[in-house]
């Protein structure tokens, strides 16, 4: 797949620069753009269960949000900002190392440097392989505890002040802190509509994929040579059961967020999903089709965003394109605190209860 | 105390590359290869991250070189991680086996099978002290039946075999052992293979790096048995580990 297919034209201004809360709205009342192969609706989120079979099941990401932005200090640069991605163990991080919220980097630094992070020693081991703005960081402190004192979310030139505070970023399902960025397509999800989905006869089941800095454009001219970093998950096996008998029952599989989608795909052995955990960079395109999840809850993505190649594996590229070119022209709002997309394999049940 | 590792066939390619790796973290290492003017290049370049670097020339084969080495890692006062890596590709160009000069097979059965089994006998009490990783290098050649690569497909299967045996005899000691498949890289060793041919579509070693600081950063209890593609897509501990992750 060309990298072409992954660009559209999406005007500068459609993008949330703050909580939907901030524009008078509940985190439930962000729209909700529904893909099917009828064809695409618009709705708030709150009205997700008319959309979706009894005896659906809801995957979410059970990863919580670290403050895991951190004032750092260059000798050679002066201060500087060090997104804190992943944590790997043994006192190494990958880092992405940025002038500020809205210069990103890469910036110049050299294998060896010593430099700080909130005021303590840190060294640069290696760039990672492919991606040069992303350093594999040794620091001897916990950063975890660091970033509890110094620590804010990390954020990018679009949001406006004052900025969200880390409570913002939970969803209702966060349970495992570990993602430098929040797990955004959990975020509408209030307690109002789980419990509405649960009246209906919709489970939910978790999975942990803590997410790293935002991936930026994919760059590779052909998107299946996309250069992606690992990320931490684990699929529980009451999670990976669950999900196996509703493919073996033939009832549909709701993955909330590519996190989820790639988790699940990362534990899937050609039969059924095994509970799994360890480091995954699975990249999924459409030659690599997803075969856990029928369906998929997710924001809305920016133009030569990997994450497109995965929409076109749930749904084809066609409906996928035709429900973004309907976004633009009604205005939905993009990024981590915007609108919210249901993208369905199939279509909607037939049976539809009133809300 | 800094944690140290014993790298052999670190002069140059993976081998050097994991060593840089290590070295930059503020690993102690002791490092071997054969060629004594490379190593000490190697060690030259290692020692400008400011650890210590204790470099042995020598052949992995010999068993007083093997005994200079262990002595060394106890003069670093521990050890966490062997990394075996000196491997020979026995007979070159790659002869099909049904001609497979014997001599030479025995040859790469000593030099990728026994020495470092011998090794690992050497540093075990070391390796049990501080909880540390056996890092065993592997190929997909032990797995692929490739035409050419048998003599050292056998050799590296059996040291897969040589490596699930001992973490499964080290089960519930503070030990791990992995084998590791780096997949094609584009090296010295790689270019031998290949006479001739154009390798350079093949990744250099770097590309290996998030693998290693990923399996370095694991407990030895978490991956041990385990057999590794470094340049796949997933990389997982294993079942009884993620058991204990759930409670």
């Amino acid at each position: 797949m060309k990298k072409i297919e992954l660009d559209f034209d999406r005007p500068r201004a459609l993008q949330a620069d703050g909580p939907p809360e901030r524009r008078g709205l509940e985190r439930d009342e962000v729209r909700l753009l529904v893909s099917t192969e009828n064809g695409h609706e618009h709705a708030r989120f709150r009205d997700l269960p008319r959309f979706l079979a009894p005896g659906t099941l809801l995957v979410v990401n059970t990863s919580a949000t670290l403050p895991a932005s951190l004032p750092a200090w260059h000798a050679g640069l002066g201060p500087i900002l060090a997104n804190v991605s992943t944590q790997y163990g043994g006192g190494l991080h990958l880092v992405e190392l940025r002038k500020s919220a809205s210069e990103p980097g890469p910036l110049p630094v050299e294998v060896g440097d010593a430099f700080e992070i909130a005021g303590l020693p840190a060294r640069l081991i290696a760039p990672h392989p492919g991606l040069p703005r992303l350093w594999f960081v040794r620091v001897e402190s916990d950063l975890r505890r660091v970033m509890e004192r110094a620590g804010s979310p990390i954020r990018y030139g679009y949001l406006e002040a004052p900025y969200p505070a880390i409570e913002e970023y939970q969803t209702l399902f966060a349970r495992d802190p570990g993602s430098a960025e929040m797990p955004s397509a959990g975020r509408p999800f209030t307690q109002r509509v789980v419990d509405a989905l649960r009246a209906k006869g919709i489970a939910l089941a978790g999975i942990t994929l803590h997410a790293g800095v935002s991936s930026h454009e994919v760059e590779a001219e052909a998107v299946e040579d996309q250069v992606l970093y690992a990320e931490p998950f684990e699929v529980p096996k009451a999670t990976a059961e669950a999900v196996t008998a509703a493919r073996q029952e033939g009832r549909p599989v709701v993955a909330v967020g590519t996190t989820v989608v790639r988790a699940l795909e990362s534990a899937w052995d050609g039969e059924r999903v095994r509970p799994a955990a360890g480091f995954t960079r699975l990249m999924i395109h459409p030659g690599r089709p997803v075969k856990t999840a029928d369906g998929l809850i997710t924001g809305l993505h920016d133009p030569l965003a990997s994450h497109l190649a995965l929409l076109y594996s749930i749904a084809p590229k066609e409906r996928v394109r035709e429900g973004y070119a309907e976004a633009v022209r009604e205005g939905y709002l993009w990024h981590e605190f915007g609108d919210s997309h249901l993208l369905l394999t199939r279509a909607v049940p037939a049976e539809r209860p009133a809300a | 105390m800094n944690r140290t590792a014993i790298i052999t066939g670190a002069s140059r390619g993976l081998g050097r590359t994991v060593a840089e790796f290590l070295a930059a973290q503020g690993y102690g290492l002791v490092i071997t290869a054969r060629g004594e003017e490379d190593l000490q290049a190697a060690a030259r370049s290692l020692r400008r991250h400011g650890g210590q670097v204790i470099a042995l020339a020598g052949d992995v084969t010999d068993p007083d070189h093997r005994r200079r080495l262990a002595d060394a890692a106890r003069g670093l006062g521990r050890l966490d991680i062997l990394f075996n890596n000196a491997s020979t590709l026995g007979a070159t160009p790659l002869p099909p086996l049904a001609g497979y000069p014997l001599a030479e097979l025995e040859e790469a059965f000593l030099v990728n099978v026994s020495a470092p089994l011998a090794l690992i006998q050497e540093v075990l009490p070391l390796l049990e002290e501080s909880g540390g990783l056996i890092v065993n290098i592997s190929s997909d050649a032990a797995r692929g039946g490739y035409p050419g690569w048998g003599g050292y497909g056998i050799t590296k299967a059996a040291l897969d075999l040589a490596s699930l045996t001992l973490a499964n005899e080290l089960s519930g000691r503070w030990i791990g052992v992995v084998t590791v498949d780096p997949g094609d890289l584009r090296t010295r060793m790689h270019q031998e293979a290949f006479p001739g041919e154009d390798i350079s579509d093949r990744p250099l070693p770097e590309v290996t790096l998030p693998f290693w600081a990923w399996l370095f950063g694991q407990p030895p209890a978490a991956v041990t048995g385990q057999r590794y593609q470094a340049q796949s897509e997933r990389w997982e501990v294993n079942a009884s580990a993620l058991e204990a992750v759930a409670v």
